[in-house]
């Protein structure tokens, strides 16, 4: 076991190194900040002054060991535009991206699996083509594009919910949906493939055989079946959604890390973009891991191989 | 007949209605299209930044709406015959929101934290040699030479700051907490989301604002912000777009403003680097290319109709214009033909142009449209498309193509940022070197009566017909909605919020 603990912090480790390398090539892929910070009417001397005081001067391998340094002691810089340490600006902005991300899957939860459970308990019924239906939309529409529509129906036409920003619970009822809408789909085709499979088992055959009735068979024996590899999904869906909402944030005008990610982005801020990028990777890592190291616990055929 | 009398009659009450029912108070709620990413205003690195600022600070003098030079914390002041010195009387009794009074101690921390290096703005304060306190509220500001902008600089960019609390807690917790003597004054602001702002009840113009307050709203994305003052929960939303403007038509409860960004388009030719040699060093060969380019078809193609031909650099809207002389190069490609032959080039010509790929909005149908609108004259453009990220970092004239397509926006009115930007010999953009325009370029500069400045222009524009240093393209429209209560807003051409007379009808 502590093998299996230890080679899976060691890759997790690795591949936040990889992260943090590729995360810094990519951002100066883009452009000089200077050229595109600076007023179009700035002369040389004082695009080299700006340079200087914003540490954009030294070469490159000294602004990356610089990096490296600090993130491995925690510290993602300042932003450049913001003049606050980046972490600082992040911190601010995560409570809101969480929200949504656990509204989203909220609402998927709420409306995959119990479809997906009834669809897979009746193959071929009306119930299961609802079912099938939703898994098919689900990872086929546009999260952005099913926003504006949702927006345009439910904001402006109905005038039932507000067309953008964070006011309460009414408010993040459209993000939620938009955002939770693919992992839905994955979720009910998830539970509706997992319920058919526990179908053909034995002991769900001498359940129905001795008599126990439908609803029973489900609750008792089908769900807890079916909970483990749903849970796991939960598990990566929540990691997608937390790094999947910049557009949704964006069209909802949801002031959290995804459209602080699109300002970043626009403003040329390499360092904030750098930051949150590796926040979210961050993110992601520790919880796979935290994830893979439930599933040694929970199942101990994963620590041998 | 006295029917209809009546009802004129009754048209005219119905408009007079909202100014005369038009109330205090309320919250103005607006539409941003980005954070700003800070509310002091040398660090406005965006014109959102700064609209969202202004509303909190006074300059020493501001642009009134017909567009000059008009008194504010400064209530009048002198030049020197040099052109050189200017001396300003302050207003007295104005209090900062603090409660410290305004004094010249205030005009001096202005200019002095407004030149820090990490101040993405900087040269608009180091443009002044000096910045003396003679008394409590005269001012004595110097520059290095007469400067015909100053006045405006000062109106755009010099917000007045409170010498000791931004002394005392330093530039980074200023921007967290801003403090100026503007119609409103900050409450809070929420990262990502909302800025807001309340009345000043101090404030030094008798009666103003009649607004209670101001929020700013962050949204982005425009077609959000379409959406948002549909339904009514935003009173201004700015950077719509053409389309966007088409559905909101006829929309309830919604009122359209349009009006002309100072912003030109162009083809930009080089007469140095991978300039020289070619055919575009003959003065003939770019005027053909003026006379050969659709830009009537392109705009009425691609923008709908909706932006202007631009004459020139010099543009509606700019000290010096002239409809009657300054008419955009008419669509005339037989002329162009002739003026190609004349200088030798009668089979035409290859050449590569520059485009910022997705760098303005329909930028890359623009540049397809120029090649296949110049290949009516048998002039064969082939558009070389880089990334902004390329096409911006490097100094212009280190950009590939003798040809490429760039913009430059004022923001002041005249059209001399633009002309110093493109055409200053050494500047970082520049890639036309043309003496002629480089002196009267500094004649400008250093012409501080207006009238004289307006007929320097119009000496510009002709030469700039003559002897063309660019292909003119167009001058964009922007496009604001706003509620139809909202009375008193006046959209300016830097796209500004001045809010202090702004207010509800009933």
């Amino acid at each position: 076991m502590i093998g299996y603990v230890v080679k899976r912090v060691l890759e997790s480790v690795a591949l936040l190194l990889g992260v943090l390398i590729l995360v810094f090539f990519m951002v100066r892929l883009t452009g000089n900040p200077v050229a595109l910070m600076l007023p179009q009417d700035a002369t040389l001397e004082q695009r080299d002054a700006f340079a200087a005081a914003m540490g954009l001067d030294r070469p490159v391998p000294v602004q990356f060991a610089e990096y490296m340094w600090g993130a491995v002691q925690g510290d993602l810089g300042d932003s450049l535009r913001r003049r606050q340490p980046n972490l600082e600006i992040i911190v601010e902005r995560l409570p809101a991206t969480v929200e949504l991300a656990g509204a989203a899957l909220l609402f998927a939860m709420v409306v995959a699996i119990p479809i997906g459970l009834a669809g897979g308990m009746r193959p071929g019924s009306w119930i299961d083509s609802v079912a099938r239906g939703i898994g098919l939309a689900g990872q086929t529409i546009p999260n952005f594009w099913l926003g504006m529509l949702l927006i345009v129906f439910f904001a402006v036409e109905l005038r039932w919910l507000p067309a953008f920003g964070r006011d309460g619970f009414s408010s993040i009822v459209l993000p939620a949906i938009a955002l939770g809408f693919a992992g839905m789909g994955q979720l009910a085709r998830l539970t509706r493939s997992a319920v058919l499979e526990v179908r053909k088992s034995d002991y769900l055959r001498t359940a129905l055989a001795k008599g126990v009735p439908a609803r029973t068979v489900s609750l008792k024996h089908v769900l807890p079946n079916v909970a483990i590899p749903i849970v796991s999904v939960i598990g990566i869906q929540f990691t997608y959604l937390l790094g999947g909402s910049v557009y949704i944030e964006v069209v909802f005008a949801w002031p959290g890390l995804g459209t602080l990610l699109e300002t970043a982005i626009r403003d040329t801020d390499f360092p904030l973009v750098q930051a949150i990028t590796v926040f979210i990777s961050m993110f992601a890592i520790v919880i796979h891991l935290a994830t893979d190291l439930a599933y040694g616990a929970i199942d101990p055929r994963l620590r041998i191989s | 007949m006295k029917t209809r009398i009546l009802t004129l009659l009754g048209l005219a009450l119905m408009a007079a209605l909202p100014l005369a029912f038009a109330q205090e108070g309320g919250t103005l709620r607006v539409a941003l299209s980005s954070d700003p990413t800070s509310l002091f205003m040398p660090r406005t690195a965006d014109r959102t930044a700064s609209n969202a600022s202004w509303p909190l600070y006074d300059g020493l003098v501001w642009i009134d709406d017909d567009g000059e030079v008009a008194p504010m914390l400064a209530t009048d002041w002198t030049v020197s015959d040099d052109g050189t010195e200017y001396v300003f009387t302050l207003r007295e009794g104005v209090t900062f929101h603090d409660g410290q009074p305004f004094t010249s101690a205030d005009v001096v921390a202005t200019w002095e934290t407004g030149m820090d290096d990490s101040n993405d703005y900087a040269q608009r304060f180091t443009m002044a040699d000096s910045v003396e306190a003679i008394d409590d509220h005269t001012v004595r500001i110097t520059t290095p030479e007469p400067n015909a902008v100053f006045l405006t600089t000062l109106a755009n960019d010099w917000a007045i700051v409170p010498h000791e609390y931004i002394n005392a807690v330093g530039l980074d917790a200023f921007a967290r907490n801003p403090v100026g003597t503007g119609p409103f004054r900050y409450v809070s602001r929420t990262a990502g989301d909302r800025i807001v702002y309340e009345r000043n009840d101090d404030y030094w113009q008798e009666g103003l604002p009649y607004l209670d307050g101001v929020e700013f709203r962050v949204i982005p994305d425009p077609s959000t912000r379409m959406a948002a003052i549909q339904t009514g929960s935003i009173d201004i939303a700015n950077r719509l777009t053409a389309e966007q403007v088409e559905v909101l038509e006829g929309a309830p409860g919604v009122d359209l403003v349009s009006y002309l960004n100072d912003r030109v388009y162009y083809v930009a030719f080089k007469n140095i680097g991978s300039g020289v040699g070619t055919p575009l060093e003959d003065a003939r060969v770019r005027q053909a290319l003026n006379y050969g380019l659709d830009r009537f078809g392109i705009n009425q193609a691609i923008f709908s109709g909706q932006a202007n031909a631009a004459p020139g650099f010099v543009v509606e809207g700019n000290l010096g214009y002239d409809e009657e002389m300054m008419q955009p190069f008419p669509y005339d490609p037989e002329r162009a033909r002739e003026l190609l032959a004349e200088a030798g080039y009668e089979d035409g010509f290859e050449i590569v142009m520059g485009c910022p790929a997705d760098g303005y909005i329909n930028i890359n149908e623009v540049c397809q449209a120029i090649s296949s609108s110049l290949a009516g004259i048998g002039v064969d453009v082939d558009v070389d498309f880089q990334t902004t990220g390329t096409f911006w970092s490097e100094a212009r004239y280190a950009v590939t193509g003798p040809m490429y397509v760039d913009s430059w926006s004022s923001e002041m009115g005249e059209a001399l940022p633009r002309l110093e930007g493109a055409l200053v010999p050494g500047n970082y953009y520049n890639t036309w070197e043309d003496e002629r325009i480089a002196d009267l370029i500094e004649r400008i500069q250093q012409e501080v009566d207006r009238d004289a400045r307006a007929e320097l222009y119009q000496e510009m524009h002709r030469l700039m017909v003559e002897d063309p240093p660019f292909i003119y393209l167009y001058q964009p429209v922007i496009f604001e909605a706003t509620a139809d209560n909202v009375v008193g807003y006046l959209p300016r051409p830097a796209e500004d919020y001045y809010l202090h007379s702004v207010r509800f009808a009933d």
